[in-house]
């Protein structure tokens, strides 16, 4: 069984800044995708029984990199015109807004945690994946909790909008607090039906399933654009 | 359920030793390094300036990436026998990339890279992000979904197209890149030795048909060896740096052994991460002589990243196939470019020529940027070979 405990979405910096100080000197110098996902993650982490030995799987955003990495990428681009690119450095923290499993990482420091951890990549879709992982770490006994999270931009070349989802889940039951009713995750199922008009995002596909459960929803059939485009979703929930 | 048997049944490689796994091993087998320097690196002004090039696609191409991971895919499949259609697909396309052409940068997102090769394969499809431990972690998942019934069969691997100014110039700067050699750039990378100063990117693509062992036996496919072990674990140490005490690579190889229901006796041969980076390469040295403990001076060390450069997503699954054809020949080759062991590197290296030891069960290894580990052991499919006498 797998039971839904926590979930947080973020969507601002500045009220991380202010509410959780330490949080933000930790995340302060990666991308926002992954500042998102780890203040997302470190609200529903309040909520697991032991942060370092939960499972981890964590989401890349679609949309990699940073502002400032792109702006760097133009650098580049004038340096190889000018013939002076032996001139160039690169910061070494914008190197890390080009890392894919970033927001893993950094979870994986701040909590000490050495459990079973998986990265997906950015592409479309992944975060159904992920639900799916999730479910078979718990079927096969592996797990007593596990951390879902993403992050994700609409635009690398600005960083101005993201969306951070994380979700706690464990093997024992105890109420969802969005609800204050225990959910079940009981299944992910999957359908040949393939969609057009896919929007590779990490984040806004979970945080529209969230939706969904806060409304009561017990069968979620994943919206098309939010699926990779080859195969349907369809997520079956018990409310009780 | 009772766990079921998985075998490698297909394999494909990139690297900058060619374009078959053949090349790949022949090359490994005669010591050779296929890192070379890049003239398009040398005329774009860089300081760093060898790599390890796949020379079958064209660095014009702008498709390069989905070339090179198509081509390893193929012949995977080929290989096998295997159609794309009966298959998942669990895969890592790396970082996004940043080829150059006449107007600058020419931006090549890796999850649509991943979307376009995932699309005709029947699922599951998993994009793996683990850094310079996904192509050893798509296996390893892909063993899991096989071994509890979740798939019949899986195409796993990775590619990666890195050798562009982006990541030279970005790499160079965490200082784990090797400088050029001076007038011999194919000595750039050097594991585990005490000259060893970074290793040398890569681009590159490999892929594996894992499938079950029942069913490849039922399909008459030829069997090159069996995954009988993984895991994984994260350092939670450090963004930039492995533990020195190399404690997330124990626990890693560790979670393999028992995943494989092993002991550390019973590992023939090791293929190393081995980037040649100063730290990387203490501390893989001392986790594997913390697991291997009585045995470390005898068990042969191999590492391939001095003949084919680090392929980023790629690495793990090249690396891979070299271990599954130690397992198919029991012979482990030589760490190119290794000469004189660096002080706290001591293993029982395979140096300057292949050992042929009959080693059947080998542990091959990936320890990423970031702290993830990722760890498979492969073994020999006897009655394979006992069907082909």
């Amino acid at each position: 069984m797998v039971f839904l405990i926590a979930t947080a979405v973020k969507s601002e910096l500045p009220s991380v800044r202010e509410s959780a100080p330490d949080l933000w000197r930790r995340v302060r110098r990666y991308n926002l995708p992954v500042q998102l996902a780890l203040a997302a993650a470190d609200e529903v982490m309040r909520f697991a029984e032991d942060t370092s030995i939960a499972a981890v799987i964590s989401l890349a955003p679609c949309q990699p990199g940073s502002e400032d990495l792109y702006r760097w990428g133009n650098v580049v681009t004038a340096g190889m015109a000018s013939g002076s690119l032996g001139n160039l450095r690169m910061n070494p923290t914008q190197t890390l807004h080009a890392v894919d499993n970033l927001a893993l990482s950094a979870f994986a420091i701040a909590h000490r945690n050495h459990a079973y951890c998986l990265g997906l990549g950015g592409a479309a879709g992944q975060a159904w994946c992920g639900l799916e992982a999730v479910c078979e770490r718990f079927e096969a006994g592996e797990e007593n909790e596990a951390l879902l999270m993403a992050g994700d931009q609409d635009a690398a070349e600005d960083g101005a909008r993201g969306l951070g989802v994380a979700l706690l889940f464990s093997a024992r039951a105890r109420p969802y607090s969005s609800l204050g009713r225990t959910v079940c995750l009981r299944s992910v199922t999957r359908n040949t039906q393939r969609a057009s008009g896919v929007v590779p995002h990490a984040a806004n596909g979970l945080a529209a399933f969230l939706s969904a459960i806060n409304d009561g929803c017990k069968s979620y059939a994943v919206p098309p654009e939010h699926t990779d485009g080859v195969s349907g979703v369809t997520i079956n929930l018990e409310i009780s | 359920m009772s766990k079921r048997r998985v075998a490698i049944t297909g394999m494909g490689a990139l690297s900058a030793l060619g374009a078959t796994t053949r090349e790949l091993w022949d090359g490994l087998l005669a010591n050779r390094s296929g890192v070379q320097r890049v003239q398009r690196l040398v005329d774009s002004g860089i300081t760093v300036t060898t790599g390890g090039e796949v020379q079958a696609v064209s660095a014009q191409n702008v498709d390069r990436d989905h070339e090179i991971a198509n081509r390893a895919i193929e012949d995977a499949l080929i290989e096998s026998k295997r159609d794309a259609t009966e298959c998942g697909f669990i895969w890592s396309t790396g970082l996004d990339t940043f080829q150059m052409d006449a107007n600058g940068f020419v931006h090549r997102s890796a999850g649509v890279c991943f979307s376009n090769l995932s699309s005709r394969f029947s699922g599951p499809r998993r994009m793996i992000a683990a850094a310079c431990a996904s192509g050893t972690q798509a296996i390893g998942e892909a063993f899991r979904l096989i071994q509890n019934g979740r798939a019949e069969a899986c195409v796993a691997g990775g590619s990666s197209v890195m050798l562009t100014p982006f990541y030279l110039i970005g790499f160079a700067g965490l200082q784990v890149v090797a400088v050029d050699n001076g007038s011999d750039p194919a000595m750039a990378c050097r594991p585990f030795d005490k000259r060893r100063k970074g290793f040398a990117l890569a681009d590159g693509a490999g892929a594996t048909v894992l499938e079950t062992l029942e069913g490849a036996r039922k399909r008459g496919a030829d069997v090159f060896a069996e995954v009988i072990g993984f895991g994984m674990s994260q350092d939670g140490f450090d963004l930039n740096r492995p533990c020195d005490d190399g404690a997330g690579a124990e626990l890693c190889i560790r979670r393999a052994l028992a995943d494989a229901q092993l002991s550390a006796d019973e590992i023939d041969a090791v293929n190393a991460h081995a980037t040649a980076t100063y730290s990387g390469d203490l501390a893989e040295a001392v986790a594997l002589r913390k697991v291997l403990v009585n045995n470390w001076r005898t068990v042969p060390v191999s590492g391939s990243k001095g003949a084919i450069g680090h392929a980023m997503a790629a690495a793990g699954v090249l690396e891979a196939i070299v271990a599954a054809k130690t397992c198919v020949t029991g012979i482990v080759p030589p760490t190119v470019n290794l000469d004189q062991v660096g002080e706290g590197c001591e293993l029982d290296h395979v140096i300057r020529e292949p050992r042929d030891t009959g080693a059947e069960t080998v542990l091959s290894v990936s320890f990423g940027m970031g702290g993830q580990n990722a760890a498979i052991i492969l073994t020999r499919h006897k009655e394979a070979q006992e069907e082909q006498k």
